[in-house]
């Protein structure tokens, strides 16, 4: 018999993911992943084990606690702040799962005894007769395969997504049905380790902030902001730009930062062209088949929330490429990631570097 | 299930079950009332407080009765707030219930120095003996570590103390049914003991104290405990843990040979198939019946999950309470790597335990070590 350990969160898609891998006459352990050190002496025994806890002795199996709060320091959180250091804005939950999730967890686990994990993912797996494809989560709005668009071939053979062919709404009923505490628990939003902290406090914590002018592409200064760390490229909140700029009353939104001048270079309107770009280029790329996809119809998202959109691939050398759109995207931000798709098969991703029209 | 974690808690002696029972049913009276009830459930608190004293060679009158280990050690250390001298002598390989203690005094103005110790776990006499000043008022040292296992020269220490009139406080916990403990002898002012550690139940623990001037009450209300500690009188707790102290110290020496013959036995079988095996601690100047043995190659935590997945209990380290396994505090200050200290786990045998559970436990790890 196979054994699976389940990484458990104490939140209800893991838990679920874990009742069903016992459902499905695994033998099955769970494993609750410590990756943030707090601040404080005491060790704390936390709610989320408590919950994960609760979850294990409902469905009879064995919890076991493990610390990668230095492995996740050092290879996800290092990197993290060193890209806000250059002004662009990471996504951490994509390199934790390769590298902490799916990488560290997932040998730790194998060390343990398992043939294969499981995780609370959103995601499907498709085991065809030369490779395993990624295929979206059923739940359109809950779809997690842009966060897992970094794995490869070895990483999917030995894992498991329960709840991929599940809805959010079905997995808090069935977590209800079994009696688990954390049926109504509320979604983990952001960045996982931040928790529920302030952002901007948490940034500014590890990294020093040199605020600066916001201005406007012809280079009219129109106010200051507290460190370009802290913008995001379409973000619109927060810019604190008074009355009196602009001609008309459209909101105003990030277009760029200056690293070099400090300056956050700003514009007005979601509508506005120099929001959008045809062009990107892009690094780091990862073919979850290991092999450059010759589909026609790829589509790809920019961000997480956002739409797929068809779009061409040029290969401009093997590690980097350069993806052409057909409609023109708004706020493409370096750092982010790109993920491609072929339907509802995750075909891979890179990270943004540049974008132009 | 084969349980050799008996440092962390012992099952409790089922005699001690069965009379604590009877106790829950039949004595319902408060030990304060003056009625038959009451005039029961008193003598039943004090015939457990004769045996405890007994078994530590104390007077009853200086025993008090907590709710553990870690309230007797709080209790001895809070109450040096407001005293002339702030300071306390301790060591750094204390348990949890006397360093978080200190921290918690450093902020209050009570200042503290901690011992160092050997590669073996003693105490660094030397050190300890320049260390005391006019400002001292309180040495705290355990009598043997929870972790390794190594036996403090304890009459030493208090014989440096006296000359200077500074009383001394131990942390016997581990000890009681394992080593003969003798307060006199140790010439001590002030120990802890819990009922948990020596198959009683737990939640009850003994303070002995051989000044009352010398410490404060924390919990205060209707005088019980000679005024050091109120609230009504767990009778059942109380009596069951006297009951557990009288069995634990009778044919003691009895006792500590079958642990050292455990002991042995594991020593010995476990050295055959890996010799690679660290011995950690003073392996002759210890409890008996406790090994901390490290794994060189190994992790602790994967090798823990593995036995506890054969129905085999030990511990490692000090767990937290979501099961986090940190690197001890202990074996760093012992000088042990923490390559070492990570692959390191303590084994802890009662006296139930068995010959043949001892050759199933190498078994198991054999097996282990060899995937």
């Amino acid at each position: 018999m196979e054994h699976v350990i389940i990484a458990l969160s104490g939140g209800v898609d893991s838990a679920v993911a874990a009742a069903l891998i016992v459902e499905q006459g695994y033998s099955a352990e769970g494993l609750f992943m410590k990756n943030w050190e707090e601040d404080n002496d005491y060790c704390t025994s936390d709610k989320d084990y408590k919950d994960a806890l609760q979850v294990c002795d409902l469905i009879g199996i064995p919890l076991r606690s493990v610390d990668f709060s230095t492995e996740y320091w050092n290879k996800v959180f290092k990197h993290f702040l060193d890209e806000y250091k250059i002004g662009r804005t990471p996504n951490p939950d994509i390199l934790c799962n390769t590298e902490i999730k799916f990488n560290t967890f997932l040998k730790y686990a194998i060390e343990l005894g398992a043939d294969k994990i499981a995780t609370g993912h959103y995601a499907q797996l498709f085991r065809n007769s030369k490779s395993i494809d990624l295929g979206r989560g059923i739940d359109q709005n809950k779809d997690q395969s842009y966060f897992l668009y970094g794995l490869n071939q070895k990483q999917l053979s030995k894992t498991i997504f329960p709840i991929g062919k599940m809805e959010k709404t079905s997995v808090r009923e069935k977590a209800k049905e079994l009696g688990f505490n954390n049926y109504s628990k509320k979604d983990s939003t952001g960045i996982c380790f931040i928790g529920e902290r302030h952002f901007k406090e948490f940034l500014g914590h590890y990294l020093p902030a040199q605020p600066g002018n916001i201005i406007l592409k012809d280079g009219e200064i129109i106010g200051k902001h507290d460190g370009l760390m802290y913008y995001t490229i379409g973000q619109r909140q927060g810019l604190r730009i008074g009355g009196g700029y602009g001609t008309s009353e459209k909101p105003w939104y990030v277009l760029d930062k200056d690293m070099e001048k400090n300056n956050l270079i700003v514009c007005q309107g979601n509508d506005n062209p120099y929001l959008y770009h045809r062009f990107l280029s892009c690094s780091k790329i990862n073919w979850i088949s290991g092999e450059i996809p010759n589909s026609e119809k790829i589509t790809a998202k920019i961000r997480y929330r956002g739409n797929d959109t068809i779009c061409k691939i040029n290969f401009t050398s093997e590690k980097s490429v350069s993806v052409e759109f057909k409609k023109p995207q708004f706020a493409i931000a370096p750092g982010q990631s790109i993920v491609f798709y072929e339907k509802d098969i995750c075909l891979g991703g890179a990270i943004i570097d540049s974008r132009w029209n | 299930m084969p349980y050799f974690d008996h440092s962390a808690s012992t099952p409790i002696n089922p005699e001690v079950l069965e009379f604590m029972s009877s106790i829950h049913r039949d004595i319902y009276g408060n030990p304060s009332s003056i009625h038959t009830h009451g005039r029961k459930a008193r003598s039943i608190i004090e015939k457990a407080r004769e045996q405890v004293a007994k078994s530590i060679g104390a007077n009853p009158n200086h025993i008090i009765f907590t709710s553990g280990g870690s309230e007797s050690n709080n209790q001895v250390l809070w109450s040096r707030l407001k005293k002339r001298k702030n300071h306390i002598i301790s060591t750094k390989i204390e348990h949890p219930a006397i360093l978080n203690v200190l921290k918690s005094l450093e902020k209050l103005g009570i200042s503290h120095n901690c011992i160092s110790v050997d590669k073996d776990g003693i105490i660094d006499i030397n050190e300890y003996e320049n260390s005391i000043h006019k400002m001292v008022g309180l040495i705290s040292v355990m009598l043997a570590s929870n972790e390794v296992g190594s036996v403090q020269p304890l009459k030493n220490i208090v014989e440096i103390a006296k000359k200077k009139s500074i009383p001394v406080h131990t942390d016997a916990v581990q000890c009681l049914g394992k080593i003969p403990i003798d307060v006199n002898e140790l010439g001590v002012d002030a120990l802890s003991l819990s009922g948990h550690k020596f198959y009683g139940p737990k939640g009850s623990g003994i303070l002995y104290i051989r000044n009352k001037k010398f410490i404060s009450p924390f919990i205060i209300g209707g005088g019980q405990e000679n005024g050091l500690r109120a609230g009504t009188e767990n009778i059942a707790l109380i009596a069951g843990m006297g009951l557990a102290a009288e069995i634990a110290t009778s044919n003691l020496s009895v006792k500590a040979k079958h642990l050292k013959n455990l002991e042995n036995q594991f020593k010995n079988g476990l050295k055959i198939f890996f010799p690679d095996a660290v011995f950690n601690g003073h392996q002759i100047q210890k409890l008996p019946g406790l090994l901390s043995v490290s794994f060189p190659g190994f992790k602790s935590d994967i090798l823990m999950a593995k036995l506890d997945r054969a129905g085999m209990a030990v511990s490692n380290g000090s767990a937290c309470g979501s099961g986090i396994v940190r690197l001890s505090d202990t074996l760093k200050s012992m000088g042990i790597n923490n390559g070492l200290n990570k692959s390191t786990i303590r084994i802890s045998f009662g006296i139930t335990n068995n010959s043949n559970e001892i050759s199933n436990l190498l078994s198991v790890i054999n097996s282990i070590l060899n995937i």
